[in-house]
């Protein structure tokens, strides 16, 4: 099949991206020097995606966490489960469902061909059978009850609960006891098939591997035919919070908080330029090297693990500003006191040089790592973009364009979520 | 390969010259035994990394660091053995990447340097505010290790099991002794540490080695070295057998059990032990995962973890409390049948390549953890030597380790019911 190679001169890599007639996109970053490889085979189906697309082009609501248990029984077969077969090759294999997608991946260094056979087979070949779906539900119950107790992921979702109404952003990815209980085998059977089809899938890799020889094997082994996927269910929100503030009690050493400010959307999702200029107009407000991040560090109101970042996907974007403090509450209004300061002075011009710079760096050391470099291919890809169209975005980003997304923060999208220790 | 080179009493380089990755990474650790002064070391290797002469704040000094395009500083405090172990250390990108040309990385070596030898003091001070900020910091850290329970309950299980030995002790001190230590006892430490801390600066990267040695034995020469001795106790069996529970209210139970592997030092029976380890609790072929998650469905995790250097293996499991004698008599039951040579010998090649395959370090970071991990030792041995080594174990090896495993300590986090368990929102 063919490819095309993409290449950045200054990082000194090269991408090759290649469109299978089946509609899979396959994209692979070989690394000289380097002695294993990590691939990973995603869907475009994730947490969010929590409606069954009809052919009639209606949407029928599913129970929370299916797709995730749909990762969980992928990897069970009819005759050796796909972790009997990896371990064959000593190549370690892993899942993981996000909001937007699922990932099937494993990493190795020997034998490499044989593990990317089996991560195309099993993918392919779902089996479940009533018993090992009613199997399943008592680990994942487990790994659900394990996500209740962790005070990060708690603060998080109980913030998106207060800033969004209807979109599925504010459920738990992996669903909750009673959802998953409403799972059975047919249901997986529906999932599969709407969604796992290989014009809504991606196959990227990195490591010590040779283009031509991934593209040859790649496009023999993908068996399932081209077929139309339904879109992603838009759920637009208002630019208001539900709800202003959230505490929990948790066996918590410390009180925890997460202040959000909600974007509203006029189309399902901001562009990387609107993303990475975010994360820059964040880092020069509130980073380490901010006059703010000292100040309240003097005042002893935050910890080292105060920050900041935008989290954004299809039909969601919010910025995100946390950590721990003895008083969130002042913290917060501190924060929004800042915003809207700089909102009229602008943001500093040396902060957000320095920002850029950071970003520059923190994206160019991303390509040390095989397991960034295919999972990033794989974000981009989905999101529409061509490899190293981040880099290009960072050295064009200006300060103009962070100021515009300052202004985009309103009280009004605003939310507190705090942690509290147990009396 | 990696190269070492002796920079001064104590002080040993280690160097590993590459050019395929985007960074430089210099690390600079430092082990004491670990005793009292726990808290004031912790305490002052956070000061360190805070601020130096050059840049007398945290502003100045991460807008530094920034500058460099991101050059990140490290800091952390770890035991290995009864030895604390303090590190400072700088990921940078390397100059080829720079925009402007600069030299970042000698940038960033002479920052490590400085942050240790040129410290932001005045006489023998480091800044009551600065002392005070810093203690703050360390006992709120001390007091969120609750929030991590899978850490906490080994945390706990750990003092349990070794409260009469350095290993006991928390790498950080503890509250109150934190709350104790006095600016001199800082100073002291400072002092203390330049002087006798056994020394390791490890390099991933394109750095040249000389520079650096050059660099770091400048400063080393005005110092009096004299290094000390550390010394791990290896209780060979378990000692008293006791359960220790404490309860929260939360969703899951977190269960530990604490075995002594029958070793005498690191390297003592370390092969078997390591694929004994891995067989009974390690990957997804392993006795704990095949059997208690995936057979029995009483947990998402339940695995074996092997700490060397204080001849110490743990299983961890997150559990319904009512279930914790069901899992605890499954964990022993799988123990009995590695013991029995109940696995296929499938099985025991999995294990091998699975743990060959871990030794592939993929990263800088991994590189320099690798090489790291040795600053008690004489000898470095390669990934590739030790990848050897599991490959020779037999499954008599490994039936003989796991029958040297005792049970020494178990401790369980029980959840209860909270009373404050419906959502608000």
């Amino acid at each position: 099949m063919k490819y095309k190679e993409y290449k950045d001169e200054k990082l000194g890599e090269s991408i090759f991206c290649g469109k299978h007639s089946s509609g899979l996109e396959i994209r692979v970053a070989p690394k000289a020097g380097y002695d294993s490889a990590y691939a990973v085979f995603a869907v475009k189906y994730g947490s969010i995606d929590n409606y069954l697309g009809k052919s009639n082009g209606k949407y029928v609501k599913i129970p929370e966490g299916t797709a995730h248990f749909l990762e969980h029984k992928l990897f069970e077969s009819e005759e050796l489960d796909a972790f009997e077969l990896f371990a064959k090759t000593g190549a370690q294999a892993n899942a993981y469902t996000s909001f937007e997608h699922t990932a099937y991946l494993f990493k190795g260094s020997e034998n490499i061909d044989t593990s990317l056979g089996y991560l195309l087979d099993f993918v392919q070949k779902p089996y479940f059978t009533a018993e090992t779906v009613k199997k399943e539900q008592g680990i994942i119950g487990q790994e659900i009850r394990m996500y209740q107790d962790l005070p990060d992921w708690v603060v998080m979702f109980n913030l998106l609960k207060c800033l969004y109404k209807e979109h599925p952003v504010r459920i738990d990815i992996a669903g909750t006891q009673e959802s998953i209980a409403q799972i059975d085998d047919k249901l997986l059977y529906s999932i599969y098939d709407t969604y796992y089809n290989p014009s809504n899938m991606i196959l990227s890799i990195a490591g010590n591997v040779d283009p031509d020889k991934i593209f040859n094997q790649v496009s023999k082994a993908i068996t399932r035919k081209k077929k139309a996927v339904p879109d992603r269910k838009f759920v637009p929100e208002s630019a208001k919070a539900i709800s202003k503030y959230v505490e929990k009690k948790l066996a918590v050493g410390k009180k925890q908080f997460l202040l959000g400010y909600k974007e509203e959307l006029k189309t399902p999702e901001i562009s990387m330029e609107d993303e990475l200029a975010s994360t820059a107009m964040i880092e020069a407000l509130f980073g380490k090297s901010s006059p703010f991040f000292k100040k309240l560090l003097d005042d002893g109101l935050i910890e080292m693990d105060f920050g900041g970042q935008i989290f954004n996907g299809f039909g969601f974007s919010t910025v995100m500003i946390g950590g721990t403090s003895d008083d969130p509450e002042k913290v917060a209004k501190l924060i929004k006191d800042e915003i809207k300061k700089v909102k009229k002075s602008g943001l500093d011009k040396k902060a957000f040089e320095r920002a850029k710079r950071k970003i520059y760096g923190r994206s160019v050391m991303s390509y040390n790592d095989i397991d960034d470099i295919a999972n990033g291919q794989m974000n981009m890809y989905f999101a529409g973009y061509k490899p190293f169209a981040e880099l290009d975005t960072i050295r064009k980003l200006n300060v103009t364009k962070a100021n515009e997304r300052l202004k985009k923060l309103t009280d009004a999208g605003s939310a507190l979520s705090v942690i509290l220790p147990m009396d | 390969m990696f190269k070492t080179k002796t920079t001064a009493p104590g002080v040993r380089v280690v160097s590993v010259k590459t050019d395929k990755y985007k960074t430089n990474i210099i690390d600079i650790s430092m082990a004491v035994p670990l005793d009292e002064n726990a808290a004031a070391n912790a305490l002052l290797i956070g000061l360190l990394s805070r601020s130096c002469k050059d840049y007398p704040d945290f502003t100045s000094l991460n807008a530094k660091l920034d500058e460099l395009y991101g050059a990140s500083l490290g800091c952390s405090v770890r035991k290995i053995g009864d030895a604390q172990v303090l590190s400072l250390s700088v990921t940078c990108l390397d100059d080829r990447f720079a925009l402007e040309d600069e030299s970042i990385t000698d940038e960033c070596a002479k920052l490590l340097c400085d942050l240790i030898f040129n410290p932001n003091v005045k006489g023998s001070s480091f800044g009551k505010d600065a002392l005070k900020s810093e203690k703050r910091l360390l006992i709120n850290n001390i007091l969120a290790e609750l929030d991590n329970k899978r850490y906490y309950a080994l945390k706990k299980c750990t003092e349990l099991m070794c409260a009469n030995e350095p290993f006991g002790r928390s790498e950080y001190g503890t509250v109150e002794e934190v709350e104790n230590v006095k600016m001199t006892d800082i100073f002291a430490a400072w002092k203390n540490l330049l002087k006798t801390a056994v020394i390791q600066i490890t390099t991933v990267g394109c750095a040249d080695i000389t520079k650096i040695n050059r660099l770091f034995s400048k400063q080393f020469k005005t110092v009096d070295r004299e290094p000390c001795e550390i010394n791990t106790i290896f209780f060979k069996k378990g000692q008293h057998f006791r359960r220790g529970v404490e309860q929260f209210p939360m969703k899951q139970g977190k269960l530990v059990f604490g075995f002594r592997t029958g070793s005498e030092d690191r390297y003592d029976n370390y092969f078997p032990l390591r694929v004994m380890c891995d067989i009974f609790g390690g990957g997804t072929y392993s006795k704990l995962f095949a059997n208690v998650r995936e057979k029995m469905s009483l947990a998402y995790y339940c695995s074996a973890s092997f700490v060397s250097s204080k001849g110490i293996i743990f299983v961890q499991s997150g559990i319904d409390t009512d279930k914790e004698k069901q899992v605890s008599t499954a964990i022993i039951n799988q123990l009995d049948d590695v013991r029995k040579g109940k696995f296929d010998d499938e099985t025991l090649a999995a294990s091998k390549r699975s743990l060959r395959e871990g030794l592939t370090l993929s990263t800088p970071e991994a590189v320099c953890g690798w090489y790291k991990s040795f600053i008690l030792e004489d000898n470095i041995m390669t990934p590739e030597e030790t990848a050897d080594g599991y490959d020779k174990v037999t499954k008599e090896e490994v039936c003989e380790a796991a029958k040297l495993l005792s049970i020494d300590k178990i401790y369980m986090l029980e959840a209860v019911e909270s009373e404050d368990a419906e959502d608000e929102v």
